[in-house]
């Protein structure tokens, strides 16, 4: 049990150690944040001012929405999976 | 009488020679930890298409110089770090999803950061949109099909993918650019994708190489009385 104990304490000291994983939130956090300010945007000087301007906006937006999730999705699982083997 | 005679010198050099070993043996049991580098690498390509966020930016005077400087200082940084871990001043086990051909050479982000810095300084942002969408997105896209459905799907779908991004950039422009530049566009990215060199990344070819090609069709016809450059996609803030 305690063997067991030392293994799982040296394993969280050693994820903490892992910059990358603290990457994590960010390159899933910053994309989202910058899609929605677009899309925003778009809303505030385009949507709601009925000029097709700004549609420029809701496109880069919602590519990088989009790309991104489809990106993030199997990027969290790999980081859940290594959770459950750790 | 029971320990050897041992100089502070030796000493030293043993105490340091074990500091390196534990050093070492740590690096490598950090890294026996299975990360999977392979989407870690895939959402630091597509987190790069949030770059689009510096055309947001507002044209005042300041701003304008912030947004001059700043890429160049973050590429600088860059350029200090590769040169540390290529002198070997930094273990190259500390840099996570690094591949092995990247140990002797320096690492593909430094050729992103380099080709993201020369499209916001040096093109328009009509060409320098698709350019980084492209590096964002289409380089995994090509890297995943490949691995799925090999070579002979991967091109293709990345010559559509690209084209895409060129027609979304492009569409107010008159339809005879249009066509000449998506397709122009498209094909520079795929084959700057495609074309390996081992001296220049594929991360900076997909950029540069369509950027580099649609500028001089720009000029080219631009010395002819034409203006090709369809409104700005992206407006700043303050307007």
């Amino acid at each position: 049990m305690e063997k067991r104990n030392i293994k799982i304490k040296e394993n969280i000291r050693k994820l903490l150690l892992r910059l990358e994983l603290w990457f994590a939130p960010l390159l899933i956090i910053v994309p989202l944040a910058i899609s929605l300010f677009f899309v925003q945007d778009w809303y505030i000087r385009g949507f709601s001012t009925s000029s097709s301007e700004f549609n420029g906006e809701l496109l880069i937006g919602l590519l990088i929405l989009f790309g991104n999730v489809l990106v993030d999705i199997p990027f969290l699982r790999s980081i859940r999976l290594l959770r459950k083997k750790e | 009488m029971f320990f050897p005679e041992m100089t502070t010198k030796t000493a030293l050099k043993i105490t340091k020679q074990k500091m390196t070993e534990y050093h070492l043996e740590f690096l490598e049991r950090m890294n026996a930890i299975e990360v999977d580098a392979h989407w870690f690498r895939r959402a630091f390509h597509t987190f790069a298409a949030s770059f689009l966020f510096y055309y947001l930016l507002p044209d005042e005077t300041w701003v304008t110089n912030v947004k001059i400087i700043l890429p160049i200082l973050i590429v600088a940084g860059m350029f200090v770090i590769e040169y540390h871990r290529l002198r070997g001043d930094v273990e190259h086990k500390r840099f996570f999803g690094l591949r092995s051909y990247e140990k002797k050479r320096p690492a593909s982000y430094l050729y992103f950061g380099v080709a993201v810095m020369l499209l916001f300084l040096f093109f328009p942002q009509q060409i320098a949109i698709p350019c980084i969408l492209c590096a964002s997105f289409t380089d995994p896209i090509i890297g995943e099909t490949r691995y799925f459905f090999g070579k002979k799907y991967a091109y293709p779908l990345g010559f559509v993918i690209s084209y895409l991004f060129f027609l979304v950039t492009w569409y107010r422009a008159d339809g005879w650019v249009l066509i000449i530049v998506t397709t122009l566009g498209a094909s520079g990215a795929v084959i700057g994708e495609a074309r390996k060199c081992t001296y220049v990344d594929d991360d900076f070819m997909i950029q540069i190489l369509p950027a580099v090609l649609l500028l001089i069709l720009c000029q080219g016809l631009l010395l002819m009385q034409i203006d090709i450059l369809p409104p700005p996609l992206i407006h700043p803030l303050s307007q």
